[in-house]
């Protein structure tokens, strides 16, 4: 067991820092990252910033050659991940394409599917969305009503999707649409934006720029070329895919940099020694702590290609946990990040309040670490 | 980055589990009991190099060995012996040794089964032989030894470490928390988790009911956390690493003790069930140099605080 980072790796996060620091506009601290990564600005931004990452092969470094990578270790990603996120993630929604998207259709796409995705994908140049939640069926992914019915030769698609973030600006979603009667009858299908019959409609709500839209389908036609592996499969990719999207994004990371932003105010306000701020904070990031570890354990299974295992969960939990705690203290010791104060703060709060529901919620992941990690019976 | 133990620790680890399999369960006549210090095993461990794991393979593998030993319904003093004592002494001593402070007048944990105390003066650390100190146990349902000093006891014959040894004490009794913490909630768990699934209430299993899965999901995870934040502590010899891990493992000992016992019902509050042997060596060890509100002022002041 060994906690260090290799020379290597030390040397790779400072030739990102580098590149952030390169790259990033000198009003990005003020201007874009406050907005969020779902902003309209953000995303605008990303299809300028990732072709750069790109360029110096920092985008998708831990892909395979050949599709354009270096088969990094995935340490690099995560060092990768770590320090966008640190700084605001530039990337906007690209960091779901590289990180996952990319990975399942190397595994899942066809080959016609892979050579007309990955490549822009590895160029930075792409914006995708997930059309998995609708208003019936969000936890329960299996519920989902949206059909894709035999046409022709292909698909033709109905139904609704809510909460996919991105949407107003992507140029892809990955479509989940169910094709027979079963549960889990459901298939994937890329479905580009601009199809006659896509519609999106953001919608107000609590989480920050970009997350809340709707997508109706109303007779979709798209190829049979569009499906992503077999008819009816869906779920196998699904889980693929989730698996990654759990551990996806270091929330771990930011920890920090929020408590020295919330500190550095409540100093200024002369309260730097309250001894109850000093107890609160100190746990907070023992909980950050604690969730970069568990993740780590993550990113060392997947670097040794082992399957995925609860320890996902495990970190999910952790990390959701920490980040709850973070958004709770800066309401009652920060309160005015809702209300006129620093927008990174009120960003991140913002950012949170839906954590814990995304991508499998809280709960679920509970179950999941009852069932795999402690084989507890499945109740009636 | 490597998270998966080398061969040669997962050989110690199966060493330490080797050592402590006769402790496994108490001796008949003393399972009843609050606490049980197994002296056989705190020497076994101290004359087969155990405690020497930190000078010998490194201060991670002493922690493997606190973690791995704390799993026992036993307590022996091999958190002070494998992960304070080599730090301070640059030796192990050669018998049971507590850690003092605080008041000096209140009672201790393990002082009355100690041969060696290392006291914590606030501007001095005193090693202090205990042969002819008289120590009166005092009656406690934690699942240490404890005890007290029937008078003041005279420091001024003690050897002295110096100031720098505060720090150095502090930092790795902190370790040695939170090492003794993962491995008793490791057990804690497991115990409870045996228990939730053998015993049936309402024609159910009690460990099939969602509500005591989520919540026994979440104790897991809390067990894995102190775990991965006491290991870190030992590997990387940081002081505020230190005090991640005590902040964390201190601060979730409640919610451990509240919910292993509330799912093991009126079992987990008879002595006769093992479950008090990892809760209450918890309890004791939740409030020790400050507890979670000291720890975590330590992360605060190291972090955020004037000399950061």
């Amino acid at each position: 067991m060994d906690f260090a980072w290799s020379a290597a790796q030390a040397a790779y996060r400072g030739r990102v820092r580098d590149a952030l620091e390169e790259l990033l506009p000198a009003d990005w601290d003020s201007h874009y990252a406050p907005q969020g990564y779902g902003s309209k600005d953000q995303i605008d931004f990303s299809r300028d910033f990732c072709p750069k990452l790109a360029e110096r092969n920092l985008l998708t470094r831990h892909w395979p050659e050949q599709w354009g990578g270096e088969s990094a270790d995935p340490w690099e990603q995560f060092i990768l991940a770590e320090e966008m996120k640190w700084r605001g993630e530039p990337r906007g929604p690209q960091y779901m394409n590289v990180n996952w998207l990319g990975p399942t259709l190397m595994k899942y796409g066809t080959a016609e599917q892979q050579r007309e995705h990955l490549g822009r994908i590895a160029a930075g140049s792409v914006i995708w969305c997930q059309g998995y939640s609708e208003p019936g069926a969000g936890t329960d992914l299996a519920a989902l009503q949206t059909r894709a019915e035999p046409h022709g030769n292909g698909y033709r698609i109905n139904g609704q999707k809510i909460w996919t973030s991105y949407a107003r600006r992507a140029d892809f979603c990955f479509l989940l649409a169910r094709t027979g009667p079963g549960r889990k009858e459901i298939s994937i299908f890329i479905v580009p934006m601009d199809t006659p019959g896509v519609q999106v409609v953001p919608f107000p709500g609590l989480v920050g720029e970009g997350h809340l839209n709707e997508m109706f389908f109303t007779d979709v036609d798209v190829p049979a070329s569009a499906r992503v592996g077999e008819e009816g499969k869906a779920w196998e990719i699904i889980l693929y895919a989730l698996s990654f999207e759990r551990v996806g994004i270091p929330r771990y990371h930011v920890g920090r940099k929020l408590l020295d932003k919330a500190i550095a105010q409540l100093k200024a306000e002369g309260r730097g020694d309250d001894p109850i701020i000093k107890a609160r904070v100190g746990r907070i990031m023992a909980k950050f702590e604690a969730a970069r570890l568990l993740t780590y354990v993550v990113v060392d299974q997947r670097a040794k290609q082992y399957p995925p295992s609860v320890d996902a969960n495990i970190s999910r939990v952790t990390a959701s946990e920490a980040c709850t705690d973070l958004t709770n203290f800066l309401i009652e010791h920060v309160p005015d990040c809702l209300a006129g104060g620093d927008p990174i703060l009120r960003e991140f709060h913002r950012g949170n309040i839906a954590a814990t529901i995304a991508a499998g919620t809280y709960e679920l992941q509970l179950n999941l670490i009852a069932q795999s990690a402690l084989n507890l019976p499945r109740g009636a | 980055m490597d998270l998966e133990l080398t061969p040669e620790q997962v050989m110690l680890v199966d060493a330490v589990r080797s050592a402590g399999a006769p402790w496994r369960d108490l001796p008949e006549d003393h399972q009843r009991d609050y606490a049980h210090f197994a002296g056989d095993l705190d020497a076994t461990l101290r004359r087969a190099g155990f405690a020497d794991a930190a000078r010998d393979m490194g201060p991670l593998e002493a922690a493997l060995v606190v973690l791995e030993t704390s799993r026992l319904p036993v307590v022996t003093s091999i958190g002070a012996a494998a992960l304070v004592v080599p730090p301070l002494l640059g030796e192990t001593l050669p018998g049971p040794v507590a850690l003092v402070s605080g008041d000096r007048a209140k009672a201790q944990r393990l002082l009355p089964v100690a041969r060696f105390a290392l006291v914590d003066l606030g501007d001095d650390v005193a090693l202090l032989d205990l042969a002819g100190v008289a120590v009166e146990p005092v009656p406690s349902i934690y699942a240490y030894p404890y005890g007290r000093f029937v008078s003041p006891p005279d420091l001024s014959n003690a050897r002295r470490l110096g100031p720098d040894a505060v720090t150095t004490l502090r930092q790795w009794q902190r370790v040695a928390i939170a090492a003794e913490c993962a491995g008793a909630a490791e057990a804690a768990v497991a115990l409870t988790v045996d228990h939730v699934i053998q015993r049936h209430v309402f024609g159910r299993a009690i460990g099939s009911f969602q509500a005591v899965q989520h919540r026994l999901a979440q104790c897991h995870q809390i067990a894995r956390a102190m775990r991965m934040l006491a290991l870190h502590a030992a590997w990387s010899r940081d002081p505020l690493a230190a005090d991640i891990a005590a902040t964390y493992a201190q601060d979730h000992v409640n919610k451990l003790a509240f919910d292993l016992h509330q799912f093991s019902g009126g079992m987990g509050v008879t002595c006769e069930y093992k479950l008090h042997f990892f809760t209450y060596r918890l309890r004791a060890l939740q409030a020790e140099l400050g507890g979670a509100d000291g720890a975590a002022s330590a992360v605060y002041d190291r972090v955020w605080g004037t000399a950061a």
